[in-house]
């Protein structure tokens, strides 16, 4: 198997530039690292030519101490059975990409998610303005800056009495005057 | 007693004890607890013994089940689901999400205290409260109605602006009709 | 003027009765489900509480005057056909105002009450109302049909068309109609399984299908209505199938006896029975009933 990974690998390297590659012999699966200008090249040419028919799914993930996000594709061939990551970087705060929606058509979901979860525009994309959030007008949420804890305690207010976080049966025990019972004493902390 | 002062005891009994046994729940899974409603409505923990039934519209409807965690987009239509019940309507909170935010204490997009949005009543804890802990909390609303405490329709109408100010903090896009029917 | 009196009386009373001996079996066939489903049910007096309660509603919403016609209508035409249906044989008690061509206009005044609740569902602008009135009235379609070949072939037999000469036949010759022409029991049996409109033929007012069909914008007084007068016309039927089949009652004990062997029969059946189509159950009733509503008016003319 390891020939068939870098004969994938090669064929690859040949026809476009790639930055990197890794091989995993566990997963059965090389991960590509690209240029954001050849993504829609490289995922037509492994979807046509080299048999990777099938998007399993697509994900971002954010490289904050690098300033960067980072879009992988993973692909799968049914009939050799190896996936591919394709994996291209983005910069934070300009995140732009093409929209790539013609090569599979589900890709236009995921690309809503990501142009509201992350901020990430695509040029091209057809779609309504709003994905699951309804009126939302705060940051990206998913992005690693946006601090959910001081948002919700900021926006939404709390239910007092529970800041100490002290345990629950010893606490109404305590505020009530009774006795915690036998039986349940061995499930107190 | 039950809100009007001017009717005379025996009545406001009467009225509770048919009110009390005969409650009809309107079939609106709002969370993740709603999967508990229908093992309390089957043969092993019968709800129908008490009356309970479940009702297709709010119009039908006398309790409003808000089981589990209110997104801010659901919170917008369960307001106007609960405007269109007619009084005496109930509202029990499930699970641990209605009570303090729950598992998604520090989400964006979950409310974490739903007394400051609607009036509710009585609240069940778990996560998800097990179908005899359902069962206990109807008993709870039978006892408040027959003591006639039960009067969250009466406090919604009496502080509607204190419950809109709250409403209207979090929730950005209003456009709800005037009527609050 | 005593006559008027006594007969205005008697009207109260049959209303009465029927409201309570119709509710009262609403509930009993809420218990009877359970214990099917091996479980308890309700107490029998359970749908007196669910109408006192939806009676005390303190608001009522409704969407302009013609609104009040749908529970209105449903109400007259289950009160009307009430005073035309004998309840119990020579009792001064229980008058019934029946004339000549009463079968006739029984069976014109039982498709009366959905066509009026058509119009109070239609005002209301809810979508779900319209699909369940426009279901109810195809379905009714499929019903009437052998309801009225298994009343034509009695009105053959016995050259009448008055309910009052079929009760004397039958007292007089002893024998009960179900034994003389027992074809044309068996197609107002199927019919009228499509009358109560309980399971398999409850998709006019299913909740999980279709939000109640065209209950779905009443609530507090109007439904109390609906409901009783739903359980008002289902004494109406039964007391007219007791009537026609199986001899009229002579006292109350038996009516009720009667009454309530022949509501076992939709009951029983629509406990255990999924739920059919609006298509399917049209087909249904123009398949066998159909053939056993032919056959009685066959048998009727011919021996």
């Amino acid at each position: 198997m390891e020939l068939l990974l870098e004969k994938i690998r090669d064929r690859i390297k040949v026809n476009f530039d790639l930055k990197d590659s890794k091989f995993n012999m566990n997963e059965r699966r090389i991960d590509l690292y690209i240029d954001k200008k050849s993504i829609s090249s490289i995922l037509f040419y492994l979807k046509e030519q080299m048999g990777f028919k099938h998007l399993m799914h697509a994900s971002v993930v954010d490289w904050l101490e690098e300033g960067e996000l980072e879009v992988i594709f993973l692909l799968w061939a049914p009939k050799e059975k190896i996936s591919v990551f394709v994996k291209t970087r983005l910069d934070r705060e300009n995140a732009k990409m093409d929209n790539l929606d013609m090569i599979w058509p589900q890709l236009n979901t995921y690309e809503r998610e990501f142009k509201e979860m992350y901020g990430i525009e695509f040029e091209g994309l057809e779609a309504p303005d709003e994905f699951i959030l309804e009126d939302w007008d705060g940051p990206p949420p998913m992005r690693r800056d946006f601090d959910t804890a001081a948002f919700a305690k900021d926006v939404y207010s709390e239910r007092t009495g529970r800041e100490d976080a002290k345990d629950v049966r010893e606490t109404i025990a305590k505020r009530s005057g009774e006795e915690i019972p036998d039986f349940a004493k061995k499930y107190s902390r | 007693m039950y809100y009007d002062k001017t009717q005379d005891r025996l009545t406001e009994i009467i009225k509770n004890f048919a009110r009390k046994h005969s409650l009809w729940i309107l079939a609106y899974g709002t969370g993740c607890g709603a999967i508990e409603v229908p093992a309390t409505m089957t043969s092993r923990y019968d709800a129908e013994r008490l009356g309970v039934r479940g009702a297709a519209t709010p119009r039908q409807a006398d309790v409003l089940l808000i089981t589990g965690y209110l997104t801010v987009k659901t919170l917008k239509r369960v307001i106007r689901v609960y405007e269109q019940m007619q009084d005496p309507k109930y509202v029990i909170g499930f699970g641990s999400c209605a009570i303090n935010g729950g598992m998604y204490w520090d989400s964006y997009n979950t409310i974490k205290q739903l007394d400051l949005y609607l009036p509710v009543d009585v609240y069940i804890s778990g996560c998800m409260p097990r179908p005899e802990a359902v069962l206990q909390g109807f008993g709870k609303l039978q006892s408040l109605i027959k003591e006639g405490k039960a009067d969250g329709a009466r406090k919604y109408k009496d502080e509607l602006d204190y419950y809109r100010g709250n409403q209207q903090k979090i929730i950005k896009n209003w456009d709800f009709p005037d009527y609050n029917w | 003027m005593e006559t008027i009196l006594i007969n205005i009386l008697g009207a109260i009373a049959t209303f009465l009765l029927a409201f309570v001996v119709g509710m009262t079996y609403g509930g009993l066939r809420r218990k009877v489900i359970a214990r099917i489903q091996n479980r308890y049910g309700p107490p029998f007096y359970q749908n007196f509480i669910d109408a006192f309660k939806l009676y005390s509603k303190n608001t009522a919403i409704h969407h302009g005057a013609m609104h009040f016609l749908g529970p209105a209508f449903l109400m007259v035409s289950s009160v009307v056909a009430l005073m035309i249906v004998p309840v119990l044989t020579d009792n001064q008690w229980f008058p019934n105002l029946n004339f000549h061509g009463d079968l006739i206009f029984l069976i014109y005044i039982m498709t009366f009450g959905p066509l009026g609740m058509a119009l109070g569902a239609g005002q209301t602008g809810n979508p779900n109302s319209a699909i369940g009135i426009t279901r109810g009235l195809s379905q009714m379609v499929g019903f009437e049909i052998p309801w009225v070949m298994a009343l034509v072939a009695l009105m053959i037999e016995h050259h009448t068309t008055s309910l009052v000469d079929l009760l004397n036949y039958q007292t007089q010759t002893g024998t009960w109609l179900i034994f003389e022409n027992p074809l044309a029991f068996i197609a107002a049996i199927l019919a009228s399984l499509g009358m109560f409109r309980y399971s398999p033929f409850n998709i006019v007012g299913a909740p999980t299908e279709l939000a109640s069909g065209p209950v779905s914008e009443n609530g507090g007084k109007f439904l109390f209505v609906m409901m009783s007068s739903g359980s008002v016309f289902a004494f109406v039927k039964l007391t007219l199938l007791v009537d026609i089949f199986l001899g009229g009652a002579g006292n109350l004990i038996i009516l009720l006896v009667k009454t309530f062997i022949i509501y076992m029969i939709p009951v029983t059946y629509g406990a255990v029975n999924p739920r059919y189509r609006t298509e399917q159950a049209v087909q249904y009733f123009w398949g066998w009933p159909l053939i056993f509503g032919f056959a009685a008016i066959i048998y009727a003319m011919y021996f």
